[in-house]
């Protein structure tokens, strides 16, 4: 059930009413959220409710045992098994094939046999961020910035339908007090949230749909049949789509959640304005950058040991954080390259100092050269991408429409913030009736948009 | 604070603060303008999905809103006002099928007549001279991708021009959104293909009405003659008068039992249909292929190497698979053209 969709249209305004109407009553609500939560999930498939249960309750009883241990040595070896069963249900699920596939090439180059069955394991939505969210959980539990909490409150954190599929990955400590007292039914950010839906509306199936079907689809899918202006432009596109794809999901997930009385952290910050690498991922998926440095990097040992420690670090933390993207070696490539510049910067800082527009110039054509991995479905269809930008040719692709998009995404986010604040805080202030009719009007034009074949999925869910 | 300082997405301190009854009331407003003019649009929405708990939802809130507004028409009044906001034709069901279904009736009793195009020249042993293929169009649901960017990625450098037109989650019997029989008429209209390669059959199964109007359900051996009529409808518009050369994959077996009943009834209506046609109409059989005996496979031995060819959700052929099928393409397609 993907958000903009009829079903998701009827299916919200129902848990809405309902929620608050519970809200007073937490032995009430709680059972019924997870409930929704649950049935949001499983209209992607029901087994998948199966497995979220796993993982809570392999959670809970970790957290719960390493809780009632004194002896740090055994509540040390409990986190990792409960880390290591999430990892396994994240390996399974997730890495199966791509593993198996790898094995079997250098096994069948040595003339052996696979000694694993191939199998396509269908993946489940979501796992990537709500296995994340259980490690967070039990990893704070451990160094005792949270207790454990009560089962019903874990099965909602790790299954809340608003974050439940791509994120934004919410730290324990950040949900789980807001389960501890309801939700005040006078204090609703409404006008903050209707803002938040439309505006992801717009981004996702405004401009990033019509720039996937217009020009990023065709060019990735046959390189070879265009220009190198095509394929050039097709690259900033993508840039432009998929940060609308996922900003446009995480600001209606934040916005659902604020008209539910939560608060989600934000996860995007301009960031395409990065002057450099380190600058970029503090600006994009911030909470996947900050879990990466909270449970990969500072455990690795972070800064700490001079530059080439921190240059490994720095390297092995992209690695895994591309790998947690897909399971392909376009992933860990992409990975390699945000690790490599961020070690490169790293080296080199305090003793080169370059102008900042050219710090730009570079962070942003190197973040667009590896998005290029990021969209191809394999190796070989990268190397055609980036071999193709130097062929001769006509623009086929460049239309206005398209441009003007590219444009607009990219150069709002380098323009100073304060137009588009005073816009957003006048519309926060309308009436209840103008916001209604507003996202009603919003709706209607945003829904003309989508194609015959429909909505997309959101390219954060595959992950 | 500097233009590059960390921001907020949005500024919680300041915004206004609704109650409940308050922010009931907005989206309250919200829903109801949708109610009214968006009514048949999600009873349309509704009719084509899958049975199941998410169907009997939208149409719960579908059939009373789509029955406001066929007597209150302000989706019509929607509609045109927001037109110029959408990138489709007008392929809805509308009766494309229609005049093959009358041509069908018209037949009466007698026995139809068997006409020189059921006959493949190369089966009699004639050898007709090669032409140069110039466009190809490769169409039909979901299953036509990967297919159609590898076709079009070993056609790139013959200067075949390679029209990939999938139309994801349609089908021959599911034509709300899109109606096939018009759709099949305006792709020959557009593109004039030398040649089309069909790969449709994700999404078949739903209920197709015969000559008295009446809805038959799929798989029966009426389904499979009213699936059939439609298939051979589509056949004779792309095979252009005998000027183009048509490639029709047969569905290899799904791994649910549900769907792979009703893959083997559309396969036996493709091999009906085509049979009228067989001097421009190929039907490229991937049962044997990828499910031989009908059974589910997702790896198969490709080169002496056990592959995954399936995609995990047991329909779909996967980039191995599809490499696999256009090697069946590429070789059906050169045995009619010149390279």
């Amino acid at each position: 059930m993907l958000f903009p969709t009829v079903e998701f249209a009827i299916f919200f305004p129902v848990v809405l009413v309902l929620s608050w109407a519970l809200m007073s009553r937490p032995r009430a609500w709680k059972p019924f959220i997870v409930a929704v939560s649950y049935l949001f999930y499983a209209s992607a498939n029901w087994k998948f409710c199966l497995l979220i249960t796993a993982v809570v309750v392999g959670n809970q009883a970790g957290a719960i045992l390493i809780q009632r241990t004194d002896d740090e040595n055994r509540r040390k070896w409990i986190l990792r098994i409960t880390v290591g069963f999430d990892l396994l249900v994240l390996g399974t699920f997730k890495y199966y094939a791509f593993f198996v596939t790898d094995i079997d090439r250098v096994l069948g180059a040595a003339s052996l046999s696979l000694p694993l069955p191939l199998l396509t394991i269908a993946l489940p939505i979501g796992i990537s961020f709500f296995t994340f969210q259980a490690i967070s959980y039990v990893v704070d539990v451990k160094r005792g910035l949270i207790a454990p909490a009560p089962v019903l409150d874990l099965a909602i954190y790790l299954s809340f339908f608003p974050h439940l599929v791509a994120g934004p990955i919410v730290r324990a400590r950040e949900f789980l007090p807001q389960l501890e007292t309801p939700r005040d039914p006078r204090d609703i950010p409404g006008g903050a949230a209707m803002w938040l839906i439309a505006i992801g509306l717009i981004k996702k199936v405004a401009i990033a749909d019509y720039l996937a079907r217009e020009v990023v689809d065709p060019v990735f899918a046959v390189p070879e049949a265009y220009s190198g202006v095509d394929v050039m432009f097709a690259t900033y596109a993508y840039a432009a789509q998929i940060y609308c794809d996922f900003s446009g999901y995480t600001d209606m997930a934040i916005g659902l959640a604020l008209l539910m009385g939560f608060v989600f952290p934000n996860n995007f910050d301009r960031p395409y304005r990065a002057h450099s690498f380190r600058e970029f991922w503090r600006r994009w998926h911030i909470t996947l950058s900050r879990f990466l440095r909270d449970f990969l990097y500072i455990p690795f040992g972070g800064s700490r040991g001079g530059k080439l420690k921190t240059v490994r670090n720095l390297m092995a933390t992209m690695l895994l954080g591309g790998l947690w993207h897909g399971a392909a070696w376009t992933f860990v490539l992409w990975g390699g390259i945000h690790g490599a510049a961020q070690a490169v910067e790293h080296v080199f800082r305090g003793k080169i100092d370059i102008p900042r527009w050219l710090g730009w110039l570079l962070t942003f054509h190197i973040v667009c050269a590896a998005w290029v991995l990021f969209r191809s479905p394999d190796l070989g269809v990268a190397a055609d991408v980036f071999s193709q930008m130097t062929a001769g040719g006509a623009a086929t692709l460049i239309t206005a429409p398209a441009l003007v998009l590219v444009l607009i995404v990219i150069g709002l986010q380098l323009i100073p913030p304060k137009p588009m604040d005073a816009i957003q805080l006048r519309v926060q202030q309308w009436s209840p009736a103008a916001l209604g009719a507003t996202l009603f009007l919003v709706i209607l034009l945003v829904g003309a948009t989508i194609p015959d074949q429909g909505v997309p999925p959101f390219i954060y869910f595959q992950f | 604070m500097s233009d590059d300082a960390p921001r907020t997405l949005v500024d919680l301190s300041k915004a206004r603060r609704l109650d409940v009854p308050q922010l009931l009331k907005a989206i309250a407003l919200t829903c109801l303008l949708l109610f009214i003019t968006a009514g048949p649009g999600i009873r349309e929405a509704g009719e084509q999905m899958d049975p199941g708990l998410d169907r009997t939802l939208v149409l719960a809130v579908g059939e009373p809103a789509g029955a406001l507004g066929d007597v209150i028409p302000l989706h019509e009044v929607a509609d045109e006002a927001t037109a110029w906001l959408s990138t489709d034709d007008d392929l809805g069901e509308g009766g494309g099928f229609t005049a093959a279904a009358q041509d069908t009736q018209a037949q009466g009793g007698g026995v139809p007549p068997v006409t020189p195009e059921a006959f493949d020249p190369a089966a009699l042993g004639e050898q007709a001279k090669p032409r140069p293929l110039k466009k190809l169009l490769v169409t039909g649901d979901s299953l036509a991708m990967p297919l159609d960017a590898e076709l079009a990625r070993r056609l790139a450098d013959r200067g075949v021009e390679v029209v990939r037109d999938p139309h994801i989650g349609t089908g021959i019997s599911k034509d709300i959104l899109v109606d096939w029989g018009k759709l099949s008429a305006k792709q020959v209209k557009d593109e004039s293909p030398d040649a089309v390669v069909m790969f449709i059959g994700a999404n078949e199964g739903f209920a197709l009405k015969n000559a008295e109007k009446r809805p038959v359900e799929c798989c029966g051996a009426e389904w499979a003659a009213l699936y059939a009529t439609r298939a051979r409808t589509m056949m004779n518009t792309y095979r252009r008068a005998g000027a183009a050369r048509v490639y029709w994959l047969t569905v290899m077996t799904p791994s649910d039992a549900d769907r792979a009943k009703i893959s083997r009834t559309v396969n036996a209506g493709i091999f009906a249909a085509a049979a009228a046609y067989r001097a421009q109409i190929r039907v490229l059989d991937m049962v044997p292929i990828f499910t031989p005996d009908f059974r589910y496979r997702a790896a198969m031995d490709i080169k002496g190497k056990e592959t995954i060819v399936r995609e995990s959700d047991g329909i779909h052929l996967n980039a191995a698979g599809a490499e696999l099928a256009a090697d069946h393409v590429m070789r059906a397609i050169e045995r009619d053209f010149a390279k």
